[in-house]
């Protein structure tokens, strides 16, 4: 047993224990040492950090991606100093690298908005689609610290200029009518929405969007102002006008909205297919309109060509000019109402070739313009 | 070698009536419960994997906080700081080398390898606070080394002590300094497969499967505890490698070729600067470490502070695309100088960082000049650094089974190992052709010293036991038949000793002398059955013949014989064929007389 006590007993289990021992006396130490280390590393970290945001907000892109470098030596692992390292580096113009760092970034976190939301922007930018909209969709579904619905709803709306940009309207507008079913009640943001649905073409939902601004905000000029135009361009003349009416009365109008006023007005004046119109208020018009097309061809005929001789661009329309110059009367038309209509499409082709000759229209010429382009909603 | 179990190596049991099953059963017991010095090693491994992690963790801390007092707390340090730090650091650790800490010049791996073979694994304590302390203060002051080659020496050393103190063998001495090596670095590097298979390519020199276990278990508990306090990240964030398209291996190649000739550059400027400045007089000695950080200085205020230290936060940026092509190309020449003057001085501290610094800059510098030409090429700058690392780690170090294992360690992603067995091969070929001595082994015998190396031992040809061995001998005894009637076969040779087939059995042996006696008793039984018949060792044809050897000396003749049919011999071997066979192939060397 002298030999079990000695070998195994003793020798074997005293060792272990010295050894034990031995490690957490050093552990404890290691502890204390690095804890000590740490605490000063994360010291440094945070006060480059603030260094870096004194620089970004002075405006010095180039010491603020040096700070934040330092910053992350002392703090490699922190996700805030890396996404301001990378924004720093955007904003000193280090496009490449700034573009390299958001990608590092995306490898550890693929879910985060903001670093998907840059990447999408590099990718617009870059004209790479696929990787744009695959990115701006991470943005859109992906995970925001604060705020999310804001920040996933300005995703989307730089979405859609993306394919605005792009000339993509239909896409633009696919996108625009998930917006425009998630938004909450501010009249700002209807009224973007608005201006983005015009911007598509879809002057109906822009209409819509503005009215509904315009019934959260009443005084909101941006608001009237689109309806407005929107109605306008619907051929909603006497709508438009009404719009206008109270946009034109903000003080912070300007002359835009002046214009579309009297354009508005004077298409409302002039529009021959009014609902409710009697036929001799109807030739009444088509000859008013008559007389602003050939007011429209003398001025350009004075200005640009010789006395009685149309430019090149217009000698075509000289012969059946001087044909309605005889006809285009109220007896003519009453007796042949077929003709009332080739005599405003006549007029209306004066105005549209003379649009790019003959300097700046009247608000009447710009009517007339008006008048063509919305005839056909307005007939149906 | 096969040896039946006939009685060739059992030994005589001293098993009796008279021995109680009390004084069995005591003896049974005392066996298992003694201390057993195999047994303990394991464990030991552990605490010595435990022990290497904690110095390491300190070893790294004391880096960091010398770097923050001597160079300041920014990323690039300022003009004065970067000029004066490294150069009076170095005067100061020249003091500390020539008064206290002698043993502590140097990288630390030619040292801990010398223990390991002159010394018996044995490396002072004061070595190891010496390379602890003044490690830290040249590369914390901005000298151009690594922290890995000094942390393989503390773990080694602190293996050693321990070794010591608990009064191990000298054979268990011998073994525990690979293992407190292989978790020193193992810590440094955060990469234990690295660690491991280092030590054995460089410092065991050799395959060695009785310490495998020991070094594997030291490397992963020293990395655990490292981890336990810095955390399981790596020294710098890995890229994604993504998917390889086959032109890319074409700059891969490109990337191995430069890597190669600049691993060249590298240890022909450190081979042939290094005696020249250790044969200058010591009173000049005293003043290079000194002298190479006020060169270190000049570069970094000459607008490359990146050059100074360890250089991962650079790594880095290197890896992600920070720098032009232009600049990482700069990076990678200034290195390869910074890290010779500093290496050449005796400045403590490793090549291991340098090394990597070299190659992730290289190979960041070849993927950026690829995209501009190619930049529908998917591989990132960061994989090309990646894969650069390894290519100057195969082309400088020569270790070339490290460097791949090392990429796929460090990335984690098995698609790099093509691209990096491409350009590693490239390198270490191109190494290999224009630098036949490794600079580890150069530095070696600048030292005066002779340790081996793996290279040189994958370099030689091994003998085989069919390289060796003679025809079938013209007799072969039927095991089947009596004495009497063999004899008229044999009694007119010379023969001492003759081959017995035994059916479906390996053969057998008897003496001349044993079957003359059994023909002289009249013995009719056959000879299987005889107890002159011995069994004796066999060996098959692909067996090593250096295994071979020892059996040679002991038996005058020894069967080969088929591994599908033991009875069936295809030749034999005896002393005088082996000796034959390494004269042959030694015949090169010239004759000592």
């Amino acid at each position: 047993m002298n030999v079990l006590r000695r070998d195994f007993v003793v020798r074997e289990p005293l060792l272990v224990a010295i050894l034990v021992l031995i490690t957490i006396v050093f552990s404890t130490a290691t502890h204390s040492y690095s804890q000590a280390y740490d605490r000063r590393r994360n010291l440094l970290g945070q006060q480059w950090y603030a260094n870096g945001d004194a620089e970004l907000q002075q405006n010095r892109p180039v010491a603020a991606v040096e700070a934040f470098r330092t910053a992350l030596l002392y703090a490699p692992r922190n996700w805030d100093y890396r996404l301001r390292l990378a924004e720093a580096l955007t904003q000193a113009g280090h496009t490449k690298q700034a573009l390299n760092y958001y990608q590092s970034l995306w490898q550890i976190n693929p879910q985060n908005g903001v670093v998907n939301l840059h990447l999408a922007r590099f990718a617009a930018s870059a004209g790479q689609v696929a990787d744009a909209e695959r990115y701006f969709n991470g943005a859109i579904f992906g995970v925001w610290a604060e705020n999310a619905n804001d920040h996933r709803r300005e995703s989307l709306f730089e979405l859609v200029n993306f394919y605005l940009n792009r000339g993509d309207t239909g896409q633009a507008e696919s996108q625009l009518i998930i917006l425009s079913g998630n938004l909450p009640e501010d009249p700002v943001l209807h009224a973007r929405v608005a201006d983005l649905y015009s911007k598509v073409g879809d002057n109906q939902r822009a209409l819509a969007q503005f009215r509904q601004a315009i019934q959260l905000d009443p005084n909101s000029f941006s608001a009237l102002y689109g309806a407005g135009n929107a109605a306008f361009h619907l051929g909603d003349y006497r709508s438009a006008e009404s719009y206008l009416i109270r946009a034109a009365h903000d003080d912070s109008a300007g002359p835009d909205a002046k214009t579309l006023l009297e354009v508005t007005q004077a298409a409302s004046s002039l529009n021959p297919y009014e609902r409710g119109l009697r036929e001799s208020e109807k030739i009444q018009r088509v000859l008013h309109i008559f007389r602003i097309a050939s007011a429209r061809l003398d001025s350009c005929t004075q200005t640009s060509g010789s006395a009685g001789q149309f430019p090149p661009a217009l000698a075509p329309l000289q012969e059946p000019w001087q044909r309605w110059k005889n006809n285009a009367t109220s007896r003519f038309l009453t007796q042949q109402p077929d003709q009332i209509e080739p005599l405003f499409e006549f007029s209306t082709a004066i105005e549209k070739q003379s649009q790019s000759l003959c300097g700046a229209p009247t608000p009447e010429d710009s009517a007339l313009l008006a008048l063509a382009n919305t005839r056909p909603s307005d007939e149906k | 070698v096969s040896i039946p179990d006939t009685s060739l190596h059992s030994s005589p049991t001293p098993a009796g009536p008279f021995v109680s099953a009390a004084d069995s059963l005591r003896r049974r017991i005392t066996a298992q419960l003694s201390f057993n010095e195999d047994r303990f090693f394991l464990i030991l491994a552990v605490f010595i994997g435990i022990f290497a992690g904690l110095a390491v963790v300190c070893f790294r801390i004391t880096m960091e906080w010398a770097r923050l007092y001597l160079l300041g707390s920014s990323l690039t340090p300022s003009s004065w700081r970067a000029f004066l730090a490294p150069s009076l650091t170095g005067l100061f650790i020249s003091l500390l080398i020539f008064t206290i800490f002698r043993g502590a010049a140097g990288s630390g791996l030619n040292q801990t390898k010398a223990a390991l073979y002159i010394f018996d694994g044995y490396i002072p304590l004061r070595t190891v606070i010496g390379k602890f302390i003044t490690a830290s203060l040249a590369i914390g002051s901005g000298h151009s080394l690594g922290p890995e080659d000094p942390s393989l020496q503390i773990g080694a050393g602190l293996a050693s002590a321990v070794g010591t103190r608990l009064k191990l063998s000298r054979k268990k001495m011998r073994l525990l300094a690979p293992v407190g090596a292989a978790a020193g670095l193992a810590a440094a590097f955060n990469a234990p497969i690295s660690a491991v298979l280092f030590v054995i390519e460089e410092i065991i020199g050799h395959w060695s499967a009785g310490i495998l276990g020991a070094i594997v278990l030291a490397a992963v508990s020293s990395v655990v505890t490292m981890r336990l306090f810095l955390g399981a990240e790596p020294l710098f964030r890995i890229p994604s490698v993504g998917v390889l398209r086959w032109q890319e291996l074409v700059a891969y190649a490109v990337m191995g070729i430069l890597g190669g000739f600049a691993s060249v550059v590298f240890s022909k400027a450190i081979g042939w600067l290094r005696p020249k400045m250790k044969a200058s007089p010591a009173a000049l000695q005293f003043f290079y470490p000194g002298f190479a950080g006020l060169l270190i200085g000049f570069i970094a205020f000459a607008g490359f502070p990146q050059v100074m230290g360890a250089g991962y936060d650079f790594m880095d940026q290197a890896m992600h695309d920070q720098y032009t092509w232009q600049i990482l190309g700069m990076l990678a020449g200034l290195k390869i100088l910074a890290t010779t003057l500093s290496f050449v001085s005796g400045t403590p501290g490793g090549m291991f960082a340098p090394t990597l610094y070299v190659g992730a800059m290289l190979g960041g510098a070849v993927g950026t000049v690829e995209h501009l030409f190619f930049p529908n090429l998917t591989g990132s700058v960061g994989t090309y650094a990646l894969v650069g690392m390894g290519v100057l780690f195969a082309g400088f170090l020569r270790a070339p089974i490290t460097s791949v294992f090392m990429a796929l360690e460090v990335s984690g992603d098995y698609t790099i190992i093509l691209p990096v067995l491409v350009a590693n091969t490239f390198s270490y070929l191109i190494s290999r052709r224009l630098q036949s001595v490794p600079i580890l082994e150069a530095i070696t015998r600048q030292d005066g010293l002779s340790l081996p190396a793996m290279e040189e031992k994958r370099e030689e040809e091994s003998l085989n036991v069919e390289d060796a061995m003679g025809p079938q001998p013209s007799i072969l005894l039927d095991g089947t038949k009596p004495a009497n009637e063999l004899w008229p076969f044999v009694s007119q040779t010379a023969e001492p000793v003759f081959l017995v087939i035994l059916p479906h059995q390996p053969p057998a042996q008897i003496s001349f002398g044993d079957l003359r006696h059994l023909v002289e008793a009249g013995d009719n039984r056959p000879l299987l059955k005889s107890e002159a018949v011995a069994a004796i060792p066999y060996l098959h044809p692909d067996e090593d013949l250096e295994d071979a050897l020892p059996l040679a000396t002991r038996y005058p003749l020894i069967p080969v014989v088929n591994r599908a049919d033991l009875s069936q011999i295809l030749g034999v071997l005896n002393l005088t064929a082996v000796m034959d066979a390494y004269r042959k192939t030694h015949e090169d060397f010239p004759a000592p007389y």
